[in-house]
């Protein structure tokens, strides 16, 4: 009985701390070791064993025009395809939020895209974009349009890597923004309606403004998955063609698993590392705020 | 004194001891590749295991990771491994710099070419026993070169000439390699042939007037030509369409002919498909030939009698006769003196094979220890040559900075100059 | 007539959706039924003589039965592990309203995976654990501990107090009030949590690239190989595909309210 005592009044603390130290040694250490090795020369296959240089590795990889490249990339994809997903998820939320028939199968289809695999995606996606033999030529070849390259070219590459993020990933955004809908009450629509309110002035005005703050939470979660992403340009371009699609996340890959340059490699990953740390942190911010 | 000594023989016995107790379980850890020879050696294993009382622990890996894999556990003192697989262009420099192969003084390399075996020479001593060569050619279709009037171009004007000629809406008139890395291997005939080079002497010299003639001639030939989305493909993704019937023309390692010609994956007919030197350039007529795979001791090994044992088993004349028969172009030079072997090994990989046994270069790539990110920096180029046919102004401009890059890179691994 | 006109309008735009959705999986699924010469043939035939050969292939001649093992190892012990952690730490987070600690755990799932891979990769090496079943579980318990936490932390506050309080009077501890009162309880939450995690740890792609070699190799990997193994088979790395992505979708469609809840409740992916 004692020792149950002990444990009711300190079950705070022991319930979760196996979580924490697991979080703790495979995370905080990690990212501390992390921020060691940047400080280093270190490169795998030198033989040699790891000397401190100071922040020389941080002055030579910022200033590497591939790595700003990358960064600002990083960025264009992350923003254009969630920009794209917002507006075409929200819409596709107000077009099924009523009642009609076969509205359950229509949201287990949305779900699908969301638990595909990744890699076989960005695979299947390869085979439509093939510029030779893809379904995604034929289709506007006889539509009467020119064929593109998609994947193959340096200036179609992002785009089309886009379009993948926003096929698997808008059913998200529409997915919470439906549940957001059915949380509000009908009262404020039917009044605006009984007054005269036409159905694009209800959306526009009373609706969206309502659903707001769902939205945006649904965007920021998207905005750091979108920042995130690996495995689709991985398994659809490597980065390519030459440094065509390459991310952060993807030279900061090779430049660990292929190149083996440690220290540089640690310099992309902290930075790739505070990045989506500053986003999370205006997540949490804007959470509180959103809750008041 | 006297203790230090009784520790010394203490521990003598003791390593003695644990070296009695590892001969007698007779264990080897072996990596091979992903390739065809991979699974003649794989098939043949069982055999060898009851000849030799040696159990064979085997791993097959993709060529990228077999490279990862054996990197880490070298690099972080962590390997078991005894033998393995290794490709000597693309390691060689690397593993052999860090001292990772055990150095075959003992083995006799007397049946290999002097420069397959020039190329695994470190201070003096081989490191690699070469298994497989491969070697560029032209692939091509004889129906559809006949139908043109076309004779099998022999130069460069004459292959520009016909890809030209046969290049038609559904058809591409020529392919090669286009996706950047991947495709510095192939442009590399190309740059001999106008009388380039990637590297003399430890310096990158692919900026030079020749090498860039080579480069801008690939780019238009790849890009006028080529099927669309080149700049993406590989060999994997060519070899498809080849078989499709939607390329007249490909230039790649000789390595392909016989999956070209697989009936269940092409409709057409291995009549119709013909295999040819690569037409000769302006400067030269030398296309690559290479060792692309050799095996090798690990110098951690803790078993390198048995380890021995494998390896001279594993590159025995007879295995090789019989990977011949699978066409796979072994490097021994006796199993291609043999009449018996070759007349099972399609004619047109002997008659390529003994040009260039002659004439060929026996590097594809910048030979380095970094060569992967320099092959990622030529890529580069070789991209914008395609997407311009060659054009491009920047080319010049662009090979000079990659060759200032590619020169960091080997100062950085004290390689520059040598 | 009107309303009609719009009726038949909004029914056109919903099927327009669900064929967007759906083609690529449709796609997928043809294409693995196509011979190779089939499925390089230009127009793209829609129209063939359907074969099993790709599966024959890609379960025969391919290892995939041992990778497919391998993946659900992985993820089962990732999603036990997950839940041993995740369940005591998701109640003590709910009970006593510690969010800084929900924000720690919820880091892991939000930072980018790769920046924790590099020096899990030196010292899994360094410990001769690469290519072991331990590394790979424990890596993956990263994405799926999060999910669990998450899912659960919010379950759990859906429960009632006073359930707690009136057996705590009765003497029970909290020990037992959680294993026996509060856990039966949470049979949907944890369903929710289970689904979810395993898929996302089924789908992981990065960790298992990294860590997993020849011996544990999982089925993502194995799929994104079988690309440069040879020559791009497009029909059998389609019928690979089809296989990596079924039981996700069936899990998906069996367990479809859990999986809306869990997805929606904050959105998880790995």
């Amino acid at each position: 009985m004692t020792q149950n005592s002990y444990t009711d009044s300190n079950i705070r603390w022991i319930y979760p701390l196996p979580a924490i130290l697991f979080v703790a040694l495979l995370m905080v250490f990690p990212v501390l070791y992390t921020t060691y090795i940047s400080l280093t020369n270190w490169t795998l296959t030198s033989g040699t064993a790891p000397s401190f240089i100071g922040l020389s590795n941080y002055g030579q990889v910022l200033l590497e025009p591939r790595f700003l490249q990358a960064l600002w990339r990083t960025f264009v994809f992350t923003f254009s395809a969630v920009a794209v997903e917002a507006v075409l998820g929200v819409a596709a939320a107000l077009l099924l939020n009523r009642v009609f028939v076969g509205r359950s199968v229509v949201k287990l289809l949305l779900l699908l895209p969301l638990v595909a695999t990744p890699v076989a995606v960005g695979i299947v996606f390869n085979l439509f974009y093939d510029p030779t033999i893809g379904l995604a030529n034929y289709v506007l070849e006889s539509l009467g349009l020119p064929g593109s390259s998609w994947i193959s070219h340096a200036d179609t590459v992002l785009f089309s890597l886009v379009l993948v993020d926003v096929w698997q990933w808008t059913p998200m955004i529409t997915l919470i923004v439906l549940a957001g809908l059915a949380s509000l009450s009908d009262e404020p629509a039917e009044a605006a309606r009984i007054d005269g309110a036409n159905e694009w002035q209800i959306i526009r005005l009373i609706t969206l403004p309502m659903v707001m703050p769902v939205i945006v939470t649904a965007v920021i979660l998207r905005l750091i998955d979108a920042l995130k992403t690996f495995d689709i340009i991985f398994a659809m371009t490597g980065g390519g063609p030459g440094y065509a699609s390459e991310t952060l996340n993807l030279i900061g890959y090779k430049y660990s698993f292929e190149y083996f340059r440690m220290g540089q490699a640690a310099v992309i990953l902290m930075v790739l590392f505070l990045i989506v740390l500053a986003c999370s942190v205006a997540i949490t911010r804007l959470g509180k705020r959103i809750e008041r | 004194m006297k203790t230090t000594l009784k520790l010394g023989l203490a521990m003598a016995v003791t390593m003695g001891l644990s070296g009695a107790a590892l001969a007698q379980t007779k264990e080897i850890r072996v990596l091979l590749a992903n390739h065809p020879y991979g699974e003649v050696l794989k098939a043949a294993i069982p055999q060898f295991e009851q000849q030799s009382g040696i159990k064979v622990n085997v791993e097959s890996l993709q060529e990228s990771q077999l490279t990862t894999k054996l990197t880490t556990e070298f690099a972080t003192n962590s390997s078991s491994v005894d033998v393995f697989m290794t490709r000597p262009l693309q390691d060689g420099k690397l593993f052999a710099k860090n001292k990772w192969y055990e150095p075959l003084g003992g083995y006799d390399f007397s049946d290999y070419p002097a420069n397959t075996v020039s190329i695994v020479t470190y201070d003096g001593q081989p490191n690699i026993v070469p298994l497989v060569t491969e070697w560029q050619v032209l692939f091509y279709r004889k129906d559809l070169l006949e139908a043109a009037g076309l004779k099998v171009p022999t130069n460069f004007d004459e292959l520009t000439a016909a890809a030209e000629k046969l290049n038609t809406g559904g058809l591409a008139g020529f392919a090669s390699r286009g996706k950047g890395a991947a495709a510095v291997t192939q442009l590399s005939t190309f740059v001999y042939n106008f009388g380039g080079n990637y590297l003399d002497k430890g310096v990158a010299v692919f900026d030079s007037k020749e090498a860039v003639d080579g480069i801008r001639y690939y780019g238009k030939l790849v890009g006028s030509y080529g099927p669309r989305g080149v700049t993406s493909m590989s060999w994997e993704n060519i070899l498809p369409l080849f078989q499709a019937g939607r390329i007249a023309m490909w230039t790649d390692a000789s390595v392909f002919y016989g999956q070209l010609t697989d009936p269940a994956k092409s409709s057409l007919g291995a009549d119709k498909i013909g295999i040819a030197n690569v037409p000769a350039g302006p400067k030269a007529n030398s296309p690559f030939y290479v060792t692309s795979w050799g095996i090798a001791m690990a110098s951690q090994s803790k078993k390198k009698d048995l380890a021995k044992t494998f390896l001279e088993w594993a590159t025995s004349k007879e295995l090789a006769a019989k990977a011949m028969e699978a066409n796979i172009t072994m490097a021994r030079t006796s199993v291609w003196e043999d009449k018996a072997v070759t007349a099972k090994v399609d004619p047109g990989l002997v008659e390529t094979r003994a040009f260039v046994a002659k004439n060929g270069n026996p590097s594809d790539r910048p030979f380095m220890s970094a060569v992967g990110e320099a092959r990622d920096l030529i890529g580069e180029i070789i991209i914008e040559s395609i997407n311009t046919k060659g054009e491009s102004p920047q080319i010049d401009q662009m090979a000079k900075d990659r060759a200032v890059k590619v020169n960091t890179l080997l100062r950085d691994t004290g390689e520059y100059g040598q | 007539m009107k309303a009609v006109g719009l009726r038949i309008l909004f029914y056109l735009a919903v099927v327009l959706l669900a064929l967007i959705v759906l083609l690529p999986f449709l796609w997928m699924l043809i294409s693995s039924l196509k011979t190779q010469i089939d499925i390089v043939a230009w127009p793209p035939k829609f129209i063939f003589s359907p074969t099993l050969q790709n599966y024959y292939k890609v379960f025969g001649e391919q290892d995939f039965i041992r990778y497919f093992i391998n993946s659900t190892i992985v993820a089962v012990f990732a999603v036990g592990v997950s839940l041993l952690l995740g369940l005591p730490a998701a109640y003590s987070i709910a009970r006593f309203s510690q969010r800084r600690l929900a924000m720690v755990i919820l880091l892991a799932r939000l930072m980018p995976g790769i920046s924790f891979l590099m020096p899990w990769y030196i010292i899994f090496s360094r410990l001769g654990l690469m290519d072991s079943y331990v590394a790979l579980v424990l890596s993956h318990v990263l994405i799926t501990l999060p999910i669990v936490v998450w899912i659960m932390s919010s379950y759990f506050e859906t429960i009632p107090l006073e359930l707690e309080e009136s057996a705590m009077v009765d003497g029970a501890s909290r020990h037992y009030i959680f294993l026996k009162i509060i856990l039966p309880l949470s049979g949907p939450g944890i369903i929710t949590a289970t689904t979810l995690s395993f898929i996302f740890s089924w789908n992981n792609f990065l960790f298992s690239q990294v860590l997993s070699m020849e011996k544990t190799r999982t089925l993502p990997i194995a799929v994104f190989n079988f690309l440069s193994y040879a020559d791009i088979d497009w029909g059998g790395v389609m019928a690979a595909s089809v296989a990596i992505m079924a039981p996700a979708l069936v899990l998906t469609m069996i367990f479809q309210r859990y999986v809306v809840s869990g997805l929606t409740m904050g959105a998880v992916k790995g």
